[in-house]
Protein backbone atom coordinates (compact mmCIF):
# COMPACT_ATOMS: atom_id res chain seq x y z
CA UNK A 1 0.00 0.00 0.00
CA UNK A 2 0.93 3.54 -1.00
CA UNK A 3 0.25 5.95 1.49
CA UNK A 4 0.35 8.91 -1.01
CA UNK A 5 -1.41 7.18 -4.58
CA UNK A 6 -4.87 7.72 -4.07
CA UNK A 7 -5.90 6.61 -7.27
CA UNK A 8 -7.96 3.17 -7.11
CA UNK A 9 -5.60 0.40 -7.69
CA UNK A 10 -8.18 -2.78 -9.29
CA UNK A 11 -8.08 -6.38 -9.01
CA UNK A 12 -9.20 -9.27 -11.41
CA UNK A 13 -12.59 -8.41 -10.13
CA UNK A 14 -12.88 -4.75 -10.43
CA UNK A 15 -10.85 -4.23 -14.06
CA UNK A 16 -13.85 -4.53 -15.64
CA UNK A 17 -15.31 -1.60 -13.70
CA UNK A 18 -12.52 0.52 -13.68
CA UNK A 19 -11.48 0.46 -17.43
CA UNK A 20 -15.29 0.85 -18.22
CA UNK A 21 -15.04 4.32 -16.63
CA UNK A 22 -11.89 5.68 -18.71
CA UNK A 23 -14.18 5.10 -21.36
CA UNK A 24 -17.30 6.98 -19.88
CA UNK A 25 -19.45 3.91 -18.90
CA UNK A 26 -20.66 2.55 -15.73
CA UNK A 27 -20.33 -0.88 -16.20
CA UNK A 28 -21.44 -3.88 -13.51
CA UNK A 29 -21.76 -7.66 -13.16
CA UNK A 30 -25.47 -8.95 -13.58
CA UNK A 31 -25.59 -12.77 -12.36
CA UNK A 32 -26.55 -14.82 -15.53
CA UNK A 33 -28.70 -16.64 -13.36
CA UNK A 34 -31.04 -14.72 -10.98
CA UNK A 35 -30.49 -11.17 -12.95
CA UNK A 36 -29.14 -9.82 -9.56
CA UNK A 37 -26.69 -6.27 -10.24
CA UNK A 38 -23.58 -6.62 -7.81
CA UNK A 39 -21.78 -3.56 -6.17
CA UNK A 40 -18.80 -4.18 -5.38
CA UNK A 41 -17.51 -6.88 -7.98
CA UNK A 42 -16.58 -10.85 -7.05
CA UNK A 43 -16.67 -14.32 -8.06
CA UNK A 44 -20.05 -15.24 -6.44
CA UNK A 45 -23.43 -13.72 -6.86
CA UNK A 46 -24.11 -12.70 -3.11
CA UNK A 47 -27.62 -13.93 -3.87
CA UNK A 48 -27.57 -17.15 -5.62
CA UNK A 49 -23.88 -18.13 -5.61
CA UNK A 50 -24.06 -18.24 -9.36
CA UNK A 51 -20.43 -17.43 -11.31
CA UNK A 52 -22.07 -16.84 -14.67
CA UNK A 53 -21.96 -13.36 -15.24
CA UNK A 54 -22.42 -10.73 -17.68
CA UNK A 55 -21.39 -7.48 -17.89
CA UNK A 56 -24.48 -4.18 -17.98
CA UNK A 57 -24.31 -0.61 -18.26
CA UNK A 58 -25.82 1.75 -15.98
CA UNK A 59 -27.56 5.00 -17.27
CA UNK A 60 -25.72 6.72 -14.92
CA UNK A 61 -28.87 8.13 -12.82
CA UNK A 62 -29.78 7.56 -9.18
CA UNK A 63 -30.85 9.09 -5.77
CA UNK A 64 -28.48 10.21 -2.55
CA UNK A 65 -28.59 7.94 -0.07
CA UNK A 66 -26.71 9.82 2.39
CA UNK A 67 -24.03 12.13 2.37
CA UNK A 68 -21.74 14.18 4.66
CA UNK A 69 -19.63 17.40 3.88
CA UNK A 70 -15.75 16.80 4.91
CA UNK A 71 -14.23 20.14 6.18
CA UNK A 72 -11.27 18.73 7.65
CA UNK A 73 -9.19 16.87 5.50
CA UNK A 74 -8.12 13.21 6.61
CA UNK A 75 -5.38 13.38 4.13
CA UNK A 76 -2.64 15.72 2.54
CA UNK A 77 -3.78 15.43 -1.08
CA UNK A 78 -7.74 16.70 0.37
CA UNK A 79 -6.13 19.78 1.89
CA UNK A 80 -6.93 22.09 -0.87
CA UNK A 81 -9.95 20.91 -1.26
CA UNK A 82 -12.26 20.91 1.51
CA UNK A 83 -15.05 21.39 1.91
CA UNK A 84 -16.42 19.13 -0.02
CA UNK A 85 -19.07 16.55 -0.39
CA UNK A 86 -18.82 12.33 -0.04
CA UNK A 87 -22.05 10.35 -0.93
CA UNK A 88 -23.44 7.50 -1.12
CA UNK A 89 -25.65 7.21 -4.87
CA UNK A 90 -28.17 4.48 -4.90
CA UNK A 91 -28.39 4.15 -8.99
CA UNK A 92 -31.37 3.03 -10.31
CA UNK A 93 -29.66 -0.64 -11.01
CA UNK A 94 -29.32 -1.08 -7.65
CA UNK A 95 -25.67 -0.62 -6.74
CA UNK A 96 -24.83 1.99 -4.53
CA UNK A 97 -21.59 4.09 -4.52
CA UNK A 98 -19.58 6.06 -2.47
CA UNK A 99 -18.89 8.90 -4.77
CA UNK A 100 -18.50 12.78 -4.75
CA UNK A 101 -21.15 15.18 -5.18
CA UNK A 102 -20.04 18.19 -7.34
CA UNK A 103 -21.75 20.97 -8.97
CA UNK A 104 -23.76 21.39 -6.15
CA UNK A 105 -24.38 24.31 -3.49
CA UNK A 106 -24.28 22.48 -0.47
CA UNK A 107 -27.46 23.76 1.42
CA UNK A 108 -28.77 22.04 -1.15
CA UNK A 109 -27.81 18.55 -0.55
CA UNK A 110 -30.50 16.17 0.71
CA UNK A 111 -31.04 12.50 0.86
CA UNK A 112 -33.25 10.88 -2.04
CA UNK A 113 -32.14 13.55 -4.28
CA UNK A 114 -31.44 12.57 -7.78
CA UNK A 115 -28.13 12.88 -9.19
CA UNK A 116 -26.43 11.93 -12.53
CA UNK A 117 -22.98 10.28 -13.09
CA UNK A 118 -20.51 13.43 -13.89
CA UNK A 119 -17.44 11.91 -15.29
CA UNK A 120 -13.83 13.08 -13.66
CA UNK A 121 -10.55 12.35 -15.74
CA UNK A 122 -8.29 12.70 -13.03
CA UNK A 123 -5.52 11.30 -14.84
CA UNK A 124 -4.50 9.18 -18.36
CA UNK A 125 -5.11 6.16 -16.53
CA UNK A 126 -8.08 7.32 -13.80
CA UNK A 127 -11.52 8.43 -14.61
CA UNK A 128 -13.47 8.88 -11.47
CA UNK A 129 -17.57 8.52 -11.87
CA UNK A 130 -18.85 11.43 -9.63
CA UNK A 131 -22.22 12.47 -9.45
CA UNK A 132 -24.15 16.30 -10.07
CA UNK A 133 -27.95 16.97 -9.53
CA UNK A 134 -30.01 15.79 -12.51
CA UNK B 1 -12.26 -21.76 28.21
CA UNK B 2 -12.96 -21.13 32.28
CA UNK B 3 -15.40 -23.89 31.85
CA UNK B 4 -13.34 -26.18 30.02
CA UNK B 5 -10.61 -25.98 32.54
CA UNK B 6 -8.06 -24.68 29.94
CA UNK B 7 -7.32 -21.45 32.06
CA UNK B 8 -7.97 -20.39 35.69
CA UNK B 9 -7.93 -16.37 34.39
CA UNK B 10 -8.70 -14.69 31.34
CA UNK B 11 -7.00 -11.44 31.08
CA UNK B 12 -8.38 -9.07 28.27
CA UNK B 13 -6.02 -6.07 27.53
CA UNK B 14 -6.30 -2.82 25.16
CA UNK B 15 -3.05 -0.98 25.03
CA UNK B 16 -1.99 1.86 22.25
CA UNK B 17 0.66 4.81 22.27
CA UNK B 18 -2.14 6.02 19.30
CA UNK B 19 -0.72 9.84 19.59
CA UNK B 20 2.58 8.96 18.38
CA UNK B 21 2.24 5.99 16.49
CA UNK B 22 0.27 5.63 12.91
CA UNK B 23 -1.07 2.14 13.40
CA UNK B 24 -4.41 3.84 13.92
CA UNK B 25 -4.27 6.40 10.94
CA UNK B 26 -3.06 3.11 9.28
CA UNK B 27 -5.76 0.91 10.18
CA UNK B 28 -8.54 3.52 9.37
CA UNK B 29 -6.98 4.01 5.88
CA UNK B 30 -7.25 0.36 4.99
CA UNK B 31 -10.68 0.19 5.82
CA UNK B 32 -11.93 2.89 2.87
CA UNK B 33 -8.94 1.83 0.81
CA UNK B 34 -11.10 1.71 -2.19
CA UNK B 35 -13.13 4.89 -1.39
CA UNK B 36 -9.76 7.62 -0.70
CA UNK B 37 -9.73 8.54 -4.28
CA UNK B 38 -12.97 10.52 -3.48
CA UNK B 39 -11.28 11.82 -0.39
CA UNK B 40 -13.39 8.93 1.59
CA UNK B 41 -11.40 8.25 5.10
CA UNK B 42 -11.76 5.58 8.15
CA UNK B 43 -14.67 5.67 10.71
CA UNK B 44 -15.44 9.31 10.80
CA UNK B 45 -16.71 9.70 7.31
CA UNK B 46 -18.61 6.40 7.40
CA UNK B 47 -20.65 6.95 10.61
CA UNK B 48 -21.41 10.49 9.42
CA UNK B 49 -22.85 8.90 6.67
CA UNK B 50 -25.42 6.45 9.18
CA UNK B 51 -25.86 9.97 11.41
CA UNK B 52 -27.40 11.93 7.90
CA UNK B 53 -29.32 9.03 7.35
CA UNK B 54 -31.09 8.58 10.53
CA UNK B 55 -31.34 12.41 10.15
CA UNK B 56 -33.01 12.02 7.19
CA UNK B 57 -35.07 9.11 8.28
CA UNK B 58 -36.06 9.46 12.12
CA UNK B 59 -35.53 13.44 12.22
CA UNK B 60 -32.58 13.14 14.55
CA UNK B 61 -29.23 15.23 14.21
CA UNK B 62 -27.28 18.24 16.51
CA UNK B 63 -29.66 18.83 18.86
CA UNK B 64 -29.84 15.57 20.21
CA UNK B 65 -26.15 14.82 20.24
CA UNK B 66 -25.34 17.59 21.80
CA UNK B 67 -27.22 16.22 25.11
CA UNK B 68 -25.05 13.37 24.96
CA UNK B 69 -21.74 15.25 24.61
CA UNK B 70 -22.76 17.85 26.91
CA UNK B 71 -23.91 14.69 29.36
CA UNK B 72 -21.14 12.61 29.12
CA UNK B 73 -18.68 16.07 29.83
CA UNK B 74 -20.15 16.50 32.91
CA UNK B 75 -19.17 13.14 34.17
CA UNK B 76 -15.60 13.49 33.03
CA UNK B 77 -15.95 16.69 35.20
CA UNK B 78 -15.67 14.13 37.88
CA UNK B 79 -13.47 11.91 36.63
CA UNK B 80 -9.51 13.35 37.43
CA UNK B 81 -7.83 11.04 34.94
CA UNK B 82 -10.44 12.03 32.11
CA UNK B 83 -8.91 13.95 29.25
CA UNK B 84 -11.50 16.49 28.63
CA UNK B 85 -12.92 16.75 32.28
CA UNK B 86 -11.45 20.36 33.03
CA UNK B 87 -13.01 21.98 29.71
CA UNK B 88 -17.08 22.36 29.97
CA UNK B 89 -19.22 21.46 27.39
CA UNK B 90 -22.38 23.85 27.61
CA UNK B 91 -24.51 23.66 24.81
CA UNK B 92 -23.04 26.63 23.24
CA UNK B 93 -19.78 25.64 23.24
CA UNK B 94 -21.15 22.30 21.35
CA UNK B 95 -22.63 23.93 18.27
CA UNK B 96 -19.28 26.44 18.65
CA UNK B 97 -16.93 23.65 17.85
CA UNK B 98 -15.95 23.39 14.19
CA UNK B 99 -17.64 20.92 11.84
CA UNK B 100 -15.14 17.83 10.71
CA UNK B 101 -16.77 15.75 8.80
CA UNK B 102 -20.72 17.51 8.86
CA UNK B 103 -23.33 16.46 10.27
CA UNK B 104 -20.28 15.48 12.97
CA UNK B 105 -18.29 18.31 14.72
CA UNK B 106 -15.46 17.68 16.35
CA UNK B 107 -17.17 17.54 19.61
CA UNK B 108 -18.86 14.22 18.10
CA UNK B 109 -15.86 11.92 17.44
CA UNK B 110 -14.02 9.93 20.21
CA UNK B 111 -10.68 10.43 21.44
CA UNK B 112 -7.68 9.54 20.28
CA UNK B 113 -5.05 8.18 23.15
CA UNK B 114 -2.34 6.58 24.82
CA UNK B 115 -3.33 4.17 27.78
CA UNK B 116 -4.63 1.19 28.24
CA UNK B 117 -7.78 -0.44 30.19
CA UNK B 118 -7.54 -4.75 30.91
CA UNK B 119 -10.08 -6.73 32.43
CA UNK B 120 -9.66 -10.46 34.15
CA UNK B 121 -12.59 -12.89 33.60
CA UNK B 122 -12.74 -15.99 35.86
CA UNK B 123 -15.43 -17.98 37.55
CA UNK B 124 -17.83 -16.33 40.10
CA UNK B 125 -16.30 -19.09 42.56
CA UNK B 126 -12.81 -17.75 41.95
CA UNK B 127 -13.91 -13.83 41.63
CA UNK B 128 -15.75 -14.22 44.92
CA UNK B 129 -12.84 -15.59 47.23
CA UNK B 130 -10.36 -12.59 45.20
CA UNK B 131 -9.21 -9.69 46.87
CA UNK B 132 -11.57 -6.82 44.61
CA UNK B 133 -15.44 -7.72 44.84
CA UNK B 134 -16.76 -9.60 42.01
CA UNK B 135 -18.97 -8.46 38.68
CA UNK B 136 -21.02 -11.41 37.35
CA UNK B 137 -21.34 -11.14 33.52
CA UNK B 138 -25.51 -12.26 33.66
CA UNK B 139 -25.86 -11.73 29.84
CA UNK B 140 -24.12 -11.33 26.68
CA UNK B 141 -25.60 -10.88 22.62
CA UNK B 142 -23.72 -10.42 19.73
CA UNK B 143 -25.17 -9.31 16.41
CA UNK B 144 -23.12 -8.44 13.01
CA UNK B 145 -24.90 -7.15 10.09
CA UNK B 146 -21.15 -7.13 8.68
CA UNK B 147 -22.31 -5.37 4.72
CA UNK B 148 -19.50 -2.49 4.25
CA UNK B 149 -21.16 0.60 4.46
CA UNK B 150 -21.66 1.94 1.15
CA UNK B 151 -23.95 -1.07 0.62
CA UNK B 152 -25.76 -0.97 4.29
CA UNK B 153 -29.27 -0.79 5.10
CA UNK B 154 -29.18 -0.44 8.82
CA UNK B 155 -27.50 3.12 8.77
CA UNK B 156 -30.46 4.32 10.71
CA UNK B 157 -31.11 1.36 12.69
CA UNK B 158 -31.91 -1.55 13.49
CA UNK B 159 -27.89 -1.78 13.87
CA UNK B 160 -26.84 -5.08 15.52
CA UNK B 161 -27.64 -3.74 18.81
CA UNK B 162 -31.50 -4.45 18.81
CA UNK B 163 -31.00 -8.28 18.31
CA UNK B 164 -27.70 -8.26 20.88
CA UNK B 165 -29.63 -6.22 23.47
CA UNK B 166 -32.39 -8.30 23.45
CA UNK B 167 -30.76 -11.42 23.59
CA UNK B 168 -28.33 -10.35 26.75
CA UNK B 169 -31.12 -9.07 28.93
CA UNK B 170 -32.97 -12.35 28.16
CA UNK B 171 -29.90 -14.18 29.10
CA UNK B 172 -29.72 -12.22 32.40
CA UNK B 173 -33.52 -12.30 32.54
CA UNK B 174 -34.09 -8.23 33.67
CA UNK B 175 -35.93 -5.93 31.97
CA UNK B 176 -34.99 -2.26 30.69
CA UNK B 177 -36.53 -1.04 33.93
CA UNK B 178 -34.05 -3.14 35.82
CA UNK B 179 -31.04 -1.07 34.43
CA UNK B 180 -29.41 1.16 37.03
CA UNK B 181 -27.09 2.57 34.19
CA UNK B 182 -25.45 2.15 30.97
CA UNK B 183 -22.16 1.88 29.54
CA UNK B 184 -22.14 2.27 25.65
CA UNK B 185 -19.69 2.26 22.97
CA UNK B 186 -19.36 5.84 21.92
CA UNK B 187 -17.18 6.11 18.88
CA UNK B 188 -19.60 9.14 18.20
CA UNK B 189 -22.47 10.49 19.82
CA UNK B 190 -24.99 9.33 17.54
CA UNK B 191 -23.21 5.94 18.34
CA UNK B 192 -24.86 6.47 21.53
CA UNK B 193 -28.42 7.20 20.09
CA UNK B 194 -29.14 4.57 17.84
CA UNK B 195 -27.53 2.25 20.40
CA UNK B 196 -29.77 2.94 23.42
CA UNK B 197 -32.61 3.50 20.61
CA UNK B 198 -32.03 -0.11 19.38
CA UNK B 199 -31.71 -1.24 22.72
CA UNK B 200 -35.75 -0.02 23.33
CA UNK B 201 -34.82 3.19 25.56
CA UNK B 202 -37.05 5.27 23.11
CA UNK B 203 -38.82 5.45 19.56
CA UNK B 204 -36.79 6.34 16.70
CA UNK B 205 -36.58 9.95 17.04
CA UNK B 206 -37.32 10.53 20.62
CA UNK B 207 -33.53 10.43 21.75
CA UNK B 208 -33.63 14.33 22.07
CA UNK B 209 -36.48 14.20 24.46
CA UNK B 210 -35.70 11.72 26.46
CA UNK B 211 -32.19 13.12 26.96
CA UNK B 212 -33.80 16.28 27.36
CA UNK B 213 -33.28 17.77 31.38
CA UNK B 214 -30.01 15.56 31.98
CA UNK B 215 -31.51 11.86 31.43
CA UNK B 216 -28.18 10.78 30.97
CA UNK B 217 -26.30 13.31 33.60
CA UNK B 218 -25.11 13.35 37.66
CA UNK B 219 -28.43 13.18 39.26
CA UNK B 220 -30.00 11.71 35.86
CA UNK B 221 -32.21 8.49 36.21
CA UNK B 222 -30.42 7.01 33.47
CA UNK B 223 -26.29 7.52 33.83
CA UNK B 224 -24.79 7.06 30.52
CA UNK B 225 -20.77 6.97 30.31
CA UNK B 226 -20.22 7.86 33.64
CA UNK B 227 -16.65 8.50 33.13
CA UNK B 228 -16.66 10.69 30.27
CA UNK B 229 -17.22 7.50 27.98
CA UNK B 230 -14.73 7.83 24.66
CA UNK B 231 -16.04 11.31 23.55
CA UNK B 232 -14.56 12.98 27.41
CA UNK B 233 -12.29 10.42 28.86
CA UNK B 234 -10.24 7.93 26.57
CA UNK B 235 -10.37 6.08 23.97
CA UNK B 236 -9.46 2.14 24.82
CA UNK B 237 -11.97 0.54 22.48
CA UNK B 238 -14.40 -1.76 23.93
CA UNK B 239 -12.27 -1.83 27.38
CA UNK B 240 -13.36 1.90 27.82
CA UNK B 241 -17.08 1.53 28.35
CA UNK B 242 -16.90 -2.49 30.07
CA UNK B 243 -13.85 -1.13 32.15
CA UNK B 244 -16.11 1.87 33.60
CA UNK B 245 -19.27 -0.64 34.03
CA UNK B 246 -16.94 -3.16 36.17
CA UNK B 247 -15.50 -0.34 38.55
CA UNK B 248 -18.88 0.95 39.24
CA UNK B 249 -20.45 -2.18 40.08
CA UNK B 250 -17.51 -2.57 42.94
CA UNK B 251 -17.96 0.83 43.95
CA UNK B 252 -14.78 2.40 43.16
CA UNK B 253 -15.59 5.15 41.19
CA UNK B 254 -14.31 8.31 43.37
CA UNK B 255 -16.25 11.40 42.93
CA UNK B 256 -18.18 9.44 40.34
CA UNK B 257 -19.57 7.04 41.94
CA UNK B 258 -22.97 6.01 41.08
CA UNK B 259 -25.15 6.40 44.16
CA UNK B 260 -26.33 8.96 46.82
CA UNK B 261 -23.38 11.09 46.14
CA UNK B 262 -23.94 11.73 42.48
CA UNK B 263 -28.16 11.91 42.95
CA UNK B 264 -28.36 8.03 41.20
CA UNK B 265 -29.07 4.63 41.60
CA UNK B 266 -26.73 2.57 43.26
CA UNK B 267 -26.08 0.61 40.66
CA UNK B 268 -26.86 -3.34 40.84
CA UNK B 269 -27.18 -3.94 37.33
CA UNK B 270 -25.12 -2.11 34.23
CA UNK B 271 -25.77 -2.79 30.40
CA UNK B 272 -22.38 -2.44 28.47
CA UNK B 273 -21.52 -2.07 24.95
CA UNK B 274 -19.03 -2.59 21.99
CA UNK B 275 -19.27 -1.50 18.29
CA UNK B 276 -16.95 -2.59 15.33
CA UNK B 277 -16.29 -1.43 11.68
CA UNK B 278 -18.95 0.73 10.91
CA UNK B 279 -22.29 -0.32 12.53
CA UNK B 280 -20.71 -3.65 10.94
CA UNK B 281 -20.73 -5.76 14.33
CA UNK B 282 -22.06 -5.20 18.12
CA UNK B 283 -21.80 -6.55 21.59
CA UNK B 284 -24.08 -6.53 24.45
CA UNK B 285 -22.79 -7.24 28.32
CA UNK B 286 -25.53 -7.08 31.02
CA UNK B 287 -23.28 -7.17 34.02
CA UNK B 288 -24.55 -7.44 38.06
CA UNK B 289 -23.21 -6.78 41.00
CA UNK B 290 -21.86 -10.10 42.38
ZN1 LIG C 1 -27.58 -14.72 -8.80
Amino acid sequence: MTYNDLTPTPDADSKPFWEGCRNHELLFQKCAECGEIRWPPGILCPRCHSQEVEMVQSGGKGTIYSYVIYHQPFHPEFADKVPYVVAIVELEEGPMLITNIVECPHESLACDMPVQVHWDDVSEECTLPKFRPA
Amino acid sequence: MLDAGICNYVVITYGHSALWGGGMAQMLFQMTRNEAAFGHFGAVGGYALAARRAMHEFGTGPGTWQRIASGQRKWAALNPISVMGKKPLAEEDYFKAPMAADPFRLVDICLVSDGGRAIIVTSAERARDLRQPAVLISGMGQQNPSREIGQARYMAGPTGAKKAGKEALQMADVSLKDVDACQIYDCFSYTVEITLQDYGFFGPGEGGDWLKGGTIEPGGSMPVNTSGGQLSEAYFMGLTPIAEAVMQLRGQCGDRQLGPQTQTKPPEVILASDNGGILQSHACFVLKKG
